[in-house]
């Protein structure tokens, strides 16, 4: 089965102002492995880098250093043209990612050709047609005609699945599939992303801001901040006893009914915007138990059975 | 949303992808159609039907009658067939000139654009070159240097096209970068699409309402320009245009000896033509930016009622009472249907619902910010100020209504953060405000004022001499919440303040919503579609469906033991962070064709 792992993966975006240069980092020596049967949730605020992570997964862009190693089921490695074969994506928002000028059938029919699925226009119709019924869009034959802006938000991300799979795929990165659908739709479609990982082995990469879905949806929570991993480990263990003080805090923002009268908690951290000094933990100028020792880079300890934080709390000097 | 079943969705339209790039039917595109198509008819046909424009008679000079539609000119010429055998050589330029500089300026913008780096800098540059150029200045040079004998139609559109491209090329070169950034291109180059593919078939398509505009303008131009040139003397020599017509009136002295049947017909078509291309680029617009598309009248109805204005209850603030909001468009859309909802002292009312649910219709209602086409067809909205005095809203006259909103009721804005101006700092626009409100106020006391309003917000005052982007996207919120909150209102109604931005910074904003409402008692409409943090911070919750309030209740109550399904369902798609892992995924088993 195929596996998709990077190791140290660097993406650094050069920003002009005037005559001065700058870089800027939005990925940050990032090493993830997906794979088959496995969800991994990327978790992280807007910003932290994880559609750039995304992005560099698809070779959408080229990362500025570390590996993207793609293996497939005998451990040999994938060559770059089958890339693409193995790989997909299902882009956030519905109405962008589909082409308003194109049918359905355009859709997933251009995939299944490229990548050699089906020959001929007959095969490719009923190969059309099967891929509409496994997202549940139903009747194919009816479906397969229109035009994006002919169905709902719940149904263009369906015909978004259906194109990521139509390549025969076996790693899918979903990049928050659900966030720009109305809420009593996502439920929906994330079950039907659930299914299909049963049924073909995929290896998926569920990218989201919601801690509650992640934990949900996923086997392991992957948490970024400001494009370094700071915690990662069991979906349960890192979301119902979260060790880096960021994850806490993440944890402790969502909207919860059983919190109702209790006083709110303390939004100091949450007014932080400074940019960063460089070096150091990341995180220690919002973090309520920064030390002295914050100003030195931590590394990623382990905090538990497969759940490490990048923290000093946990690190050899504490 | 929620229940769209195959049978809800329109049947299939055939070819409607294209049929959404034609133009509306309106009158404009109809007077221009019609112009244009009299005019080409003329030229195509009128040239088969009309004797020789060259045949010369011994009558000099005659004006229009006896045989002759439009009289002769000086040699005798008949004025009626040069003017059908110029039109088409007219026509022919211009759709030549069009065809060649929508090739040029496709080419250099889109595949510029497309390609980025350093073919777009060169590309671009060169467009930016042939920009500065004074276009007709030019021409004449170009057209100068061609010996006369070897200077045909084509060598003429060559010149035109060459000089005319460079403006449609910086236009599709802004677009084509727009589009080369959308979803649906990353989605093909993902698939393993080939770039001539990405650029044809999934960008080309996406650009014809502009490439069509284009063309319409450039055959505007060619015809104008070449009008120009033949007026000088530099036309084509073998073929008659409307411009050679203009340049034998001007030889044969026509203005001074009034002879006005020789010079008018020519420059009337050259008009009416122009002026019919540029009405149907009107209407190729409005496919392109449908803002501009004009609001169609909407037909005074009989106004509301007035309310009446009744004592209000314990500590109500506003009392919306079986409020009905209707879009009058082709098919009226029932937004908002017999709503009752009031709203206390200090208390913090939540509306949830889906998008389209009529949410945002009704808090736009209950500060009349609603515009054509979307009108109040029933009910009412009254205001009980802290006196005691009772307000309907919907009969206030314009001045009135400029002092209630800001003064009693102000707004936050889905996306506020980013509705501050980014070239004057958040003290002037706080500052602005205040001097419209409360002309009285000195310059100390708004400085006072506006760094006191930071303040309640949990924002320091030393971000008055802050810009826009200097804040993050939660400092900015609060800002907006600040500048609400600047004249002391009684009423803020928050239309999704903080769906745009992270949970971290949500729970900071939800926090200061909480203290001004128990610091300030100030009393909050709060609309978002996120049930959960309603549920938490909310005292009582309207839960919205298709234009209908379906449970209105305590928020606790509602917690404990929601009474509509639809509340229940609304409920269940938010999973719990701390429950069972997976019970949300198997209890989602209602995965239909939703």
């Amino acid at each position: 089965m195929t596996t998709l792992e990077t190791t140290g993966l660097v993406k650094d975006y050069r920003i002009r102002s005037g005559l001065r240069r700058d870089r800027f980092r939005a990925v940050d020596h990032v090493s993830l492995a997906l794979t088959p049967g496995r969800t991994v949730a990327l978790v992280g605020e807007s910003g932290s880098g994880k559609s750039t992570i995304a992005r560099l997964l698809t070779r959408l862009d080229r990362p500025t250093g570390g590996e993207i190693a793609l293996r497939d089921t005998g451990g040999r490695p994938v060559p770059g043209r089958a890339y693409r074969d193995h790989v997909q994506m299902v882009f956030q928002d519905p109405f962008a990612s589909l082409n308003p000028f194109h049918t359905v059938e355009h859709h997933l029919a251009r995939p299944l050709l490229l990548h050699g699925r089906t020959r001929g226009a007959e095969q490719t119709w009923r190969e059309v047609l099967h891929l509409l019924d496994r997202v549940q869009l139903r009747p194919a034959e009816d479906i397969a005609r229109r035009r994006p802006h002919e169905l709902s938000g719940g149904q263009r991300q369906r015909v978004a699945i259906a194109r990521a799979l139509a390549p025969g795929a076996k790693v899918v990165i979903a990049d928050e599939p659900v966030s720009m659908l109305d809420v009593s739709i996502r439920l929906g479609v994330l079950n039907l992303l659930a299914r299909l990982q049963r049924e073909d082995d995929l290896a998926v990469l569920y990218i989201t801001h919601d801690l509650a879905t992640a934990r949900h949806f996923a086997d392991d929570v992957v948490v970024l901040y400001r494009g370094q991993v700071v915690e990662r480990g069991p979906a349960a263990e890192v979301i119902l006893r979260p060790k880096h003080p960021y994850t806490q805090l993440l944890a402790a923002s969502a909207p919860d009914p059983d919190k109702r009268g209790r006083a709110p908690a303390a939004s100091e951290a949450g007014t932080g915007a400074s940019a960063g000094r460089p070096g150091g933990c990341a995180f220690r100028d919002r973090c309520p138990s920064a030390m002295v020792v914050c100003a030195g880079a931590p590394a990623e300890e382990p905090v538990g059975d497969g759940h490490t934080a990048r923290c000093w709390l946990y690190g050899p000097r504490s | 949303m929620t229940n769209l079943g195959p049978a809800a969705v329109p049947a299939p339209r055939w070819g409607s992808g294209l049929r959404a790039m034609l133009p509306r039917w309106s009158l404009r595109l109809a007077i221009g159609l019609g112009l244009i198509g009299a005019i080409a008819l003329f030229g195509v046909l009128g040239s088969l039907f009309v004797g020789d424009p060259n045949a010369v008679r011994d009558a000099g000079l005659t004006p229009p009658g006896g045989g002759h539609l439009l009289g002769l000119t000086q040699t005798g010429q008949d004025v009626f067939a040069q003017l059908a055998y110029s039109t088409r050589g007219s026509l022919e330029i211009g759709l030549l000139v069009g065809a060649l500089a929508t090739v040029l300026s496709a080419f250099f913008g889109v595949l510029g654009a497309y390609a980025g780096g350093v073919v777009d800098e060169a590309f671009s540059l060169f467009s930016n070159v042939m920009l500065v150029i004074p276009g007709l200045p030019l021409v004449i040079v170009i057209a100068g240097f061609v010996p006369p004998e070897s200077r045909g139609a084509w060598t003429i559109g060559l010149v035109l096209a060459v000089t005319g491209w460079a403006a449609s090329a910086r236009v599709l070169r802004a677009q084509t970068l727009s589009l080369r950034n959308r979803d649906y291109v990353a989605a093909a180059r993902v698939a393993g699409e080939k770039r001539w593919r990405i650029i044809t078939v999934e960008i080309l398509p996406n650009l014809l309402p502009l490439l069509a505009s284009q063309f319409v303008f450039a055959v505007i131009w060619a015809i104008l320009s070449e009008a120009s040139l033949s007026f000088l003397g530099l036309g084509a020599s073998n073929s008659s245009t409307l411009g050679t017509m203009l340049y034998y009136a001007q030889n044969g002295f026509a203005l001074q000896r009034h002879a006005w049947w020789w010079f008018v017909p020519p420059g009337l078509v050259i008009a009416l033509f122009g002026c019919g291309l540029s009405l149907v680029n009107f209407s190729i617009d409005e496919v392109i930016n449908p803002k501009l598309r004009s609001v169609f009248r909407v037909r005074r109805r009989d106004p509301v009622p007035p309310a009446e204005v009744r004592p209000a209850g314990e500590n109500v603030v506003v009392e919306v009472d079986s409020l009905d909001v209707v879009y009058r468009s082709d098919v009226p859309v029932h937004a908002v249907k017999n709503v009752s909802v009031s709203l206390r002292r200090g208390e913090i009312l939540g509306l949830a619902g889906e998008s389209g649910c009529g949410k945002t219709t009704l808090a736009y209602a209950i500060a009349r910010l609603h515009r054509p086409p979307a009108e109040v067809t029933a009910g009412s909205v009254v205001f009980h100020d802290r006196d005691g005095t009772g307000t309907d809203v919907l009969h206030l006259g314009p001045d009135a209504l400029r002092a209630f909103r800001w003064d009693k009721l102000s707004m936050v804005f889905q996306g506020a953060m980013n509705a501050l101006n980014p070239v004057t700092t958040v003290r002037a626009q706080l500052d602005d405000v205040l001097t419209t409100h409360r002309p009285a106020m000195t310059a100390a006391d708004r400085r006072a004022r506006c760094a006191e309003v930071l303040r309640l917000v949990g924002v320091d005052p030393a971000r008055l001499t802050s810009f826009a982007h200097e804040l993050s996207g939660g400092m900015r919120q609060r800002v907006m919440i600040a500048m609400a909150l600047l004249l002391d209102p009684q009423v803020i109604i928050m239309d999704e303040p903080t769906t745009a931005l992270d949970v971290v910074v949500q729970r900071g904003i939800v926090g200061e919503i909480l203290r001004l409402r128990d610091e300030l008692g100030i009393a909050v409409l709060l609309i978002t579609h996120d049930l959960p943090l309603l549920l938490e911070i909310a005292d009582r919750i309207a839960v919205m469906k298709d234009g209908e309030v379906v449970e209105y209740a305590d928020a606790g109550q509602m917690y404990r033991a929601p009474a509509h399904p639809y509340t229940r369902e609304l409920l269940s798609s938010f999973p719990s962070l701390t429950g069972a892992r997976g019970a949300f995924l198997r209890a989602g088993q209602l995965e239909g064709s939703r």
